[in-house]
């Protein structure tokens, strides 16, 4: 079981990316796709913070009496995880309002009939 | 001493004041990118005359490296932002008269964002910093290939963009490997501490990172959205998707294997790839109709070309490329501003729909002409130095895989000359014999469009003649990208 204790949070983290990349490659509506992108930027969020984290870690503030270096978390991953949500929700928005454009040419968002474009 | 901070600083800030300045005068919007190019470019230019001895090295928050996030303005990264300021310059001035329906002002807002971007990308020396500048690349130009709001544009951002989200996300994978492998993401000390890893752990993020990076760059089978971005884009923004981006997305593939990783292994591999890339680009543009998916899919072609130049990891295999990839920039953009007009004028993209353009539009046609002959590589102009550069690089391995490879990339060359002929004969000889007296009214490009368009003919033809304008530059570009040791020792002192 001390397997699973330790590599719980990467068995999780890739499982979210696995089921991500899943969803974009085999669904059809685009919604899903976008929701599968979500699942993906989840899943390599997770993976991120669960780099720097340690068993039973505190924050890293140091200003607080008490709190031992020992258990302190890296902080570095925690800032990328900010920054990659904050991209993750911007390539998002854009996705849903480009899905709403489609919608209005298209009249479907299913993507195996959007096909204009071919090689 | 100007700080290359500025470089990024400028163009973000006043990116972010155009839609100010749009609230009190609509108008002003489209001259501040030119403003704030012109700036780059000069700057650039003042950089690069510094920055041969030691690369400038700027610390930002007052930490010394590691432990801050650094730029390093070395040959690479101010040659590389010249030719970002150059190009991006240029297509803005273009841009002035030619972009006229839309919400101009957000036009002009994501495309500064867009150069921001690759201006970051080539400068910083943080991997992380990376990501970030590349996603703002991307994100400008997703939303800048749907700008016009058709179908196509709109169709062709849906598949750009899930692309590209799951590019960087493998990206994000490998960075974050890397960090836990490392703990730490400034590149210079990670490529110093990398030989102390064991191959096999750092298999997994090499191929993350090159994955997530080469979905950018569309290398050979990441590159499928990239006929449909660039082709439905408006023109101005192909010329900068096919002239600036594409390379960008190259120069971090080639920071990612030469700098960071230093992997000789993985280059004859790379080569392989590069050939079969270029290949099918020249392959799929020979059976275009629609002349700017051809010029698209040319793109693709000329990225295959400059992969396997740089696979060739010597200094004249990749001083070779990275001058390939400088007359690509010049001349695609070039060709994509050209047919621009041409398509505004014929009201249609397909080929045949420009005959007798060269009657019509004597000077965008002789532009067009001159960009496309320098693509192929005929003599007076930029195109033929450079591939000359390459062809011989590759003979003076002496190695049998690059002398095969480098005889397919020829073919491919007859390949491209064939299709951009054949489009220089429509312009030029179709639709002519059935009715010679006919004099067709002459309708030119405005001034906005040729005068960018004249700088960049004489651009080609000056360094077509006398290379050596800019071979110093490339060499020393080269020796960064070949001599980790020096870039990692200025680095980090």
């Amino acid at each position: 079981m001390s397997f699973l204790d330790n590599y719980i949070y990467y068995i999780g983290a890739f499982g979210l990316i696995l089921i991500g990349l899943y969803i974009i490659l085999v669904k059809h509506n685009l919604i899903k796709v976008i929701v599968g992108l979500g699942i993906l930027d989840t899943g390599v969020n997770l993976f991120l913070i669960s780099v720097g984290y340690i068993t039973k870690g505190t924050a890293p503030i140091f200003s607080r009496p008490g709190i031992d270096s020992e258990h302190m978390v890296d902080p570095v991953p925690q800032a990328l995880v900010l920054t990659a949500i904050v991209i993750g929700v911007a390539v998002l928005a854009l996705a849903l309002s480009l899905a709403i454009r489609l919608y209005q040419h298209y009249g479907t968002l299913n993507l195996r009939k959007i096909r204009e474009q071919r090689w | 001493m100007v700080n290359p901070v500025l470089l990024i600083a400028v163009p973000l800030g006043l990116a972010f004041a155009i839609p100010l300045f749009a609230l009190f005068w609509k108008g002003a919007a489209k001259y501040i990118p030119p403003v704030a190019l012109g700036f780059n470019l000069v700057v650039s230019l003042l950089l690069l005359g510094k920055v041969f001895e030691n690369p400038v090295i700027v610390s930002i928050g007052g930490w010394q490296p590691p432990f801050c996030i650094n730029l390093v303005a070395g040959p690479v990264g101010v040659l590389f932002s010249a030719i970002i300021a150059l190009v991006g310059l240029l297509v803005s001035i273009y841009a002035l008269d030619y972009i006229k329906e839309g919400a101009t002002e957000k036009y002009h807002m994501l495309y500064l964002l867009l150069l921001t971007g690759a201006t970051g990308v080539v400068l910083t020396g943080d991997i992380f910093n990376l990501f970030v500048f590349f996603e703002i690349l991307c994100i400008s130009s997703y939303a800048l290939v749907a700008y016009l709001r058709d179908k196509a544009g709109i169709e062709s951002a849906v598949k750009y963009l899930i692309q590209g989200a799951v590019g960087s996300s493998l990206l994000l994978i490998g960075i974050g490997l890397l960090y836990g492998q490392f703990g730490t993401l400034n590149m210079a000390d990670i490529a110093g501490k990398i030989a102390s890893a064991s191959p096999i752990s750092l298999f997994v993020p090499m191929v993350l990172l090159i994955t997530g990076l080469g979905v950018e760059a569309a290398i050979f089978p990441l590159n499928a959205w990239l006929p449909d971005a660039h082709s439905s884009a408006p023109s101005s923004i192909s010329a900068i998707l096919s002239g600036i981006a594409i390379e960008v997305g190259l120069y971090a593939v080639a920071r990612v294997i030469f700098t960071i990783f230093g992997a000789s292994g993985i280059l004859p591999f790379l080569a392989l790839l590069g050939i079969l890339t270029l290949l099918v680009g020249e392959m799929c543009a020979f059976s275009q109709n629609n002349i700017k998916r051809m010029l698209a899919y040319s793109s693709i072609g000329q990225i295959g070309l400059i992969l396997f130049a740089l696979a060739i990891a010597t200094s004249y295999g990749v001083t070779g490329g990275l001058f390939q990839l400088l007359s690509h920039s010049l001349s695609k953009a070039l060709l994509f501003l050209a047919a621009g007009y041409m398509i505004y004028r014929a009201g249609s993209m397909e080929i045949s729909a420009l005959e007798g353009m060269g009657r019509k539009m004597p000077l965008t046609c002789l532009a067009f002409t001159i960009g496309a002959f320098s693509l192929v590589g005929l003599p007076p102009f930029i195109g033929f130095p450079s591939k000359f550069l390459i062809v011989r690089a590759a003979l003076a391995t002496e190695e049998t895989i690059f002398i095969v490879l480098i005889g397919l990339a020829l073919l491919g060359t007859v390949i491209e000359g064939a299709y951009f002929f054949r489009v220089v004969q429509v312009l030029y000889f179709k639709g002519v014999k059935g009715n010679p007296e006919v004099n067709p009214e002459r309708r030119e490009a405005p001034a906005a469009a040729l005068i960018p368009m004249f700088i960049f003919v004489v651009l080609i033809v000056v360094v077509g003649i006398y290379p050596k304008l800019v071979t110093d530059v490339l060499n020393s570009a080269a020796t960064e990208f070949l001599n980790r040791l020096d870039y990692i020792r200025s680095v980090l002192g």
